[in-house]
C-alpha cells in the first residue's frame, strides 16, 4: 500500500504482482523516505513523529547557521514548525522517484528559510515565494530510492574528503545561505575566486563535470 | 517535455539557485528555464543533494519537549490543508504564470517599437526590470547595446541574432557591452521573459509607476 505511487509509475517493475512492495534492499536503503511516503498516503502520525524527531533539531540547526539579514532569535523554532507543517500538508505530493525525503525536506527548508528572512527584512510586497521557483515537471526517468541513496552516500563521503578551504566555501554557500558576493566579502576573496572554488569543490565531488572533461 | 534547449544558465547560477541565494530576478529566469530543461533539472537535483547533506550535518539544536505536541495541535486545528492552488498555465513555467496572474503592471501589451511589445512585472525588487517581450513574426528589432546585465528566456516561438537561433527554454545572458540585433522567427511571434538591470533605481515604491523606461532605443 505504501508503495503504490512507486509501483504505478515505474516502467521496470513487474506488473503481474499487485501486492509488490519495495524489495528489501530498497526498504533498508532509506527509512526517511519510507516514513514520508507513509505520512503522505496514510496520514501516519507515528511516522511523522519519527520524522520530526530526526529532522526537527537539524532544521533548527539549519536556521541558526544562517545569520543573514532578517535573522531573529525565534527563527529556529519558527522554521521547524513551518517546515514540518508543510511536510505534513505536502507529503501526499511527495514523489520518491524524484528525490529522497532528506533532499525533499531540504528544499522545503531552504525555501522556508529564505522566505522567512525576506519577510523580516523586506518591506515590499513580494509576489513570489521561493517555493514558486520549484515547480518543475516530473522527470520521465524515475530514480529508484536505492540509486538515490547510493548517490547521497557518495555526496556524504566526498564532502568529508574535501580540502578545508573548499569545504568552508560550500558551507558558506549552502549552510549559511551566503551568496557568492557575500562569501567573497566575508572571506576577503575576489568574486572570481569564490566562483571557481565553489565549482572546483563540486567537481571534486563529481557533482558537476569539469569543462575540460566535457570536451 | 523534450529537452531541446541549447543555452543554459552557468554553473554558478545553478549553484546559487540551489542554495537559494540567487537574487529574485535571476531566480525567476532560472526557474523558467528549468521548466523546459531536463538536463539542468538533473544537475539541480545533484546540487540539492549537496545542500541536503549540509543540512544533515548542521549542528542539531534541541527543540522544546512539547514542540511536537503543539505542532500537531496546530495541524489539527488548522483542519484539512487546502489543496495546492493550481492555476491553468497554458504550459508556461509556474513562476511566470503566477507573475502573469498577479503582478503585471498593466494588463495590456505596450508598444515598444514597430515589432516589439512589452509587459512589465512588479516583482518586489528594484535592481532588475522583469518583463515579457513579444517580437512579431519576422520582426526586426533595432540594433542595441547593453549597459547592464540582461537575462532572457524564450517562452514561446524563437528568435535569432547574429550568433544563433534561440528556441523555447533557451537561457541567455547579455553582459554590459554586448551589442546585438534580435529578429523574430518568420513562422510566428516570439515571447521572451527578460530581466534587465535598470540604470535608474526608483527611490520610492511608486517608482514603478514612473514613465516606462525604453530598453530598446528606437533609433
Amino acid at each position: 500500500m505504501i508503495t503504490s505511487k512507486i509501483r504505478n509509475t515505474s516502467p521496470n517493475r513487474p506488473t503481474g504482482n499487485p501486492v509488490a512492495t519495495l524489495n528489501n534492499s530498497e526498504k533498508r536503503s532509506d527509512q526517511w523516505s519510507q516514513l514520508l511516503i507513509s505520512v503522505g498516503e496514510n496520514r501516519d502520525r507515528r511516522a511523522f513523529a519519527q520524522l520530526f524527531e530526526h529532522f526537527g533539531p537539524l532544521l533548527k540547526g539549519f536556521a541558526h547557521a544562517s545569520r543573514n539579514e532578517g535573522w531573529f532569535p525565534g527563527l529556529g523554532d519558527d522554521l521547524v514548525q513551518e517546515v514540518m507543517i508543510k511536510v505534513w500538508n505536502k507529503a501526499a505530493g511527495y514523489n520518491a522517484e524524484k528525490a529522497s525525503a532528506t533532499t525533499w525536506i531540504y528544499t522545503v527548508a531552504r525555501n522556508c528559510r529564505i522566505d522567512m528572512l525576506r519577510r523580516k527584512s523586506n518591506t515590499q510586497h513580494l509576489p513570489l515565494e521561493n517555493e514558486d521557483y520549484w515547480h518543475e515537471p516530473d522527470e520521465v526517468t524515475p530514480i529508484s530510492l536505492l540509486q538515490q541513496k547510493r548517490s547521497e552516500d557518495k555526496v556524504q563521503a566526498s564532502l568529508a574528503q574535501l580540502p578545508k578551504e573548499q569545504d568552508q566555501i560550500l558551507r558558506k554557500v549552502y549552510l549559511e545561505g551566503k551568496s557568492h558576493a557575500e562569501a567573497s566579502a566575508e572571506l576577503g576573496l575576489p568574486l572570481g575566486t569564490v566562483k571557481s572554488r565553489v565549482r572546483l569543490a563540486l567537481q571534486k565531488m563529481q557533482i558537476i563535470v569539469s569543462k575540460e572533461a566535457q570536451e | 517535455m523534450i529537452n531541446s534547449t541549447n543555452h543554459h544558465p552557468d554553473e554558478n547560477m545553478l549553484i546559487e539557485f540551489s542554495a537559494g541565494t540567487l537574487e529574485t530576478a535571476a531566480s525567476i529566469c532560472v526557474s523558467a528555464h528549468l521548466h523546459y530543461c531536463s538536463s539542468c533539472r538533473a544537475k539541480l537535483l545533484r546540487l540539492d543533494q549537496v545542500g541536503s547533506q549540509m543540512m544533515s550535518e548542521a549542528e542539531p539544536i534541541d527543540v522544546a519537549d512539547d514542540a511536537f505536541d503543539s505542532l500537531m495541535e496546530k495541524i489539527d486545528t488548522a483542519g484539512k490543508a487546502k489543496p495546492e492552488e493550481n492555476t491553468p498555465s497554458d504550459d508556461l513555467p509556474f513562476s511566470v504564470n503566477k507573475l502573469i496572474n498577479t503582478s503585471l503592471i498593466s494588463k495590456n501589451w505596450k508598444r515598444l517599437s514597430s515589432s516589439v511589445d512589452v509587459a512589465r512585472f512588479k516583482t518586489g525588487q528594484e535592481e532588475f526590470e522583469v518583463a515579457l517581450h513579444k517580437i512579431c513574426a519576422g520582426g526586426k528589432t533595432p540594433k542595441h547595446g547593453h549597459e547592464g546585465l540582461e537575462y532572457t528566456v524564450v517562452l514561446k516561438g524563437s528568435f535569432s541574432d547574429e550568433n544563433a537561433v534561440y528556441r523555447e527554454g533557451d537561457f541567455l545572458l547579455r553582459q554590459p557591452g554586448d551589442v546585438h540585433q534580435p529578429m523574430g522567427a518568420q513562422n510566428g511571434e516570439c515571447i521572451c521573459l527578460s530581466a534587465l538591470s535598470a540604470p535608474i533605481v526608483p527611490t520610492s515604491p511608486l517608482g514603478f509607476l514612473m514613465k516606462p523606461w525604453l530598453r530598446i532605443n528606437p533609433m
